[in-house]
């Protein structure tokens, strides 16, 4: 039995964008990034997911039903989630991470953290390591970084620096609001990142964890809303208020959990970041009995193999970058072909689809006696899709909606003007049967 | 409710079913015989269903209405109401 190495570093950045989704969709329509935007809830459309700050202003929050949004603020533009979309984007960014560090290991969307134990000797000091971060992340669209360190010319730089004072602009592109906090585990870490502002770091230095917890609200704490309540009314309002306490004094008012809440405000909790190691290649093979020239049979054995590989329990959790197909032809001549998915994928469709137009361009010059497809390549990804999209319906829905998507642009292609329509409920309630549900003009 | 109203600023969201004004002739019983949608389409009515009242909105600008559910000539099922406020009859489609 081969046992895996497990890498973990005590040492942590972590790496935060705040409202990812919404972020992601600002990035991708620009247009929007000027209205009070608002995205649906992927598993209840009846409540809104995340708002951005325009919206928020008029009173629109998180968890706020449709109607309650709209009466609220009737300005509001409503976007349907597309969960697959956001965590495509997030593999990107997780990719460029594991290129720093190979210890990275994300927790939800728009959140990651990357070992930094052994990066001194590459990079330098602690500040050094966080700007080898920002300019990887830059590679895969960060824009955060100022002219003398990324080295753009002048104009470039202007449009950054008006990017970085327009509000309406920096919210557009998604990793303008990268922030990173550098310390000793995860929870410093990423306290750290609440301070920071965005496109910033704050790095807390080994063994001022306890120093820079202290002045921290009570709210950086994993609370639940009863024992925060009860924190309050016994006057702790920040991280050094809680240490200023006994620690067998909180524990008997809180348990167990008093415990961990009072280690983790004093700094003496130092959770691991714990990475992944990447699987190694996947073959799969078929040896067919009598030599096929036949294309369309091969590029129906291509998909089997495809399929194949990819139920390859060592796939999972992971999205195939590079794959390579080789035939072993009659008379002992082979043949070759290889493809990197500009997006690393997770379905037959796109992995295949790169290998069946070079077997078009240029085929075997004879008949295959085997076939082996082999991933070699991986990013991060599929673990994340099924955490982010949190569930399985959604990621269904988000797919349907890619379908829809094109053909809804080949409508508007011939008829000019929008014409779909997708049907919320806004106050399903009610006895007043206009008010039941409503049209959103349907996007792609 | 004007319908206008139901959209938001950005013309993104339409109610769904909302009323249409029509024009109702009614019988001795205060009860509609005719319907006309527009000019020159009138329909009569062949039989009438459930008839209610709602009274919502009291404490802003109250909505009073008497529903009548009825079945046109031809065999098209659709609810009138009368705005008791303003008297205006208007149609929809049955829930």
């Amino acid at each position: 039995m081969t046992r895996t190495p497990r890498l973990t570093s005590d040492t942590a950045a972590c790496c935060w964008i705040p409202l990812f989704a919404l972020r992601c969709e600002t990035a991708r329509r620009p247009e929007l990034a000027s209205l009070p935007l608002a995205l649906l809830a992927p598993d209840d459309t009846r409540r809104l997911w995340q708002v951005a700050p325009l919206a928020r202003r008029a009173g629109v929050k998180p968890g706020m039903t449709v109607s309650q949004a709209i009466g609220l603020c009737p300005a509001l533009k409503l976007c349907e989630p597309d969960p697959v979309h956001y965590d495509e984007q997030f593999a990107r960014l997780v990719a460029a991470l594991v290129t720093v560090s190979p210890v990275v290991e994300p927790v939800e969307l728009g959140r990651a953290y990357v070992g930094t134990d052994g990066l001194e000797r590459l990079y330098g000091s602690p500040q050094q390591i966080v700007k080898e971060i920002q300019m990887r992340s830059a590679e895969c669209g960060m824009r955060n970084l100022p002219n003398a360190e990324c080295g753009m010319g002048n104009a470039e730089c202007k449009g950054r620096r008006r990017e970085a004072n327009d509000p309406s602009l920096k919210f557009r592109n998604p990793h303008s609001a990268f922030r990173i906090g550098w310390g000793r585990g995860k929870f410093v870490a990423w306290v750290a990142a609440t301070r920071a502002k965005p496109g910033e770091a704050v790095p807390v230095p080994v063994g001022g964890e306890a120093q820079f917890l202290a002045s921290q609200r009570l709210a950086v704490l994993p609370l639940d809303p009863d024992t925060h309540r009860r924190l309050l009314q016994l006057g702790v309002k920040t991280l050094g208020a809680l240490v200023a306490l006994p620690e067998e004094a909180v524990v008997s008012q809180f348990g167990r959990a008093g415990r961990r809440l009072w280690r983790l405000a004093a700094g003496l909790v130092s959770e691991p970041v714990v990475g992944r190691v990447v699987p190694e290649p996947i073959v799969a093979a078929l040896t067919f009995f009598t030599p096929v020239g036949d294309r369309d049979l091969l590029a129906h054995a291509l998909d089997k193999l495809v399929d194949r590989a990819l139920g390859d329990p060592r796939r999972s959790g992971w999205r195939v970058q590079v794959v390579r197909v080789h035939a072993e032809l009659e008379h002992g001549a082979s043949w070759l072909v290889a493809a990197t998915l500009k997006d690393p994928a997770a379905t037959r469709e796109r992995i295949a689809a790169p290998l069946k137009t070079q077997l078009e361009r240029s085929p075997p010059a004879g008949a295959v006696e085997r076939l082996v497809v082999e991933f070699t390549a991986f990013a991060p990804g599929t673990a994340e899709l099924q955490l982010f999209a949190r569930d399985a319906g959604a990621a269904a829905r988000a797919g349907r909606r890619r379908a829809l998507q094109s053909a809804a642009r080949e409508i508007a292609l011939r008829i000019r003007r929008p014409m779909l329509y997708h049907v919320i409920e806004v106050q399903p309630w009610s006895r007043l049967p206009e008010r039941r549900y409503a049209l959103i003009d349907y996007e792609p | 409710m004007n319908p206008e109203k139901m959209r938001n600023g950005a013309d993104r969201l339409r109610a769904l079913n909302v009323q249409q004004r029509v024009e109702v002739v009614l019988d001795e019983r205060g009860i509609p015989s005719i319907v006309k949608r527009t000019a020159g389409n009138e329909k009569r009515i062949e039989s009438v269903g459930e008839i209610w009242r709602i009274d919502d909105e009291w404490w802003r600008m109250p909505i009073v209405r008497r529903y009548v559910e009825v079945i046109l000539e031809g065999g098209g099922r659709v609810v009138l109401f009368e705005d008791l406020m303003t008297g205006e009859w208007f149609a929809q489609m049955p829930a």
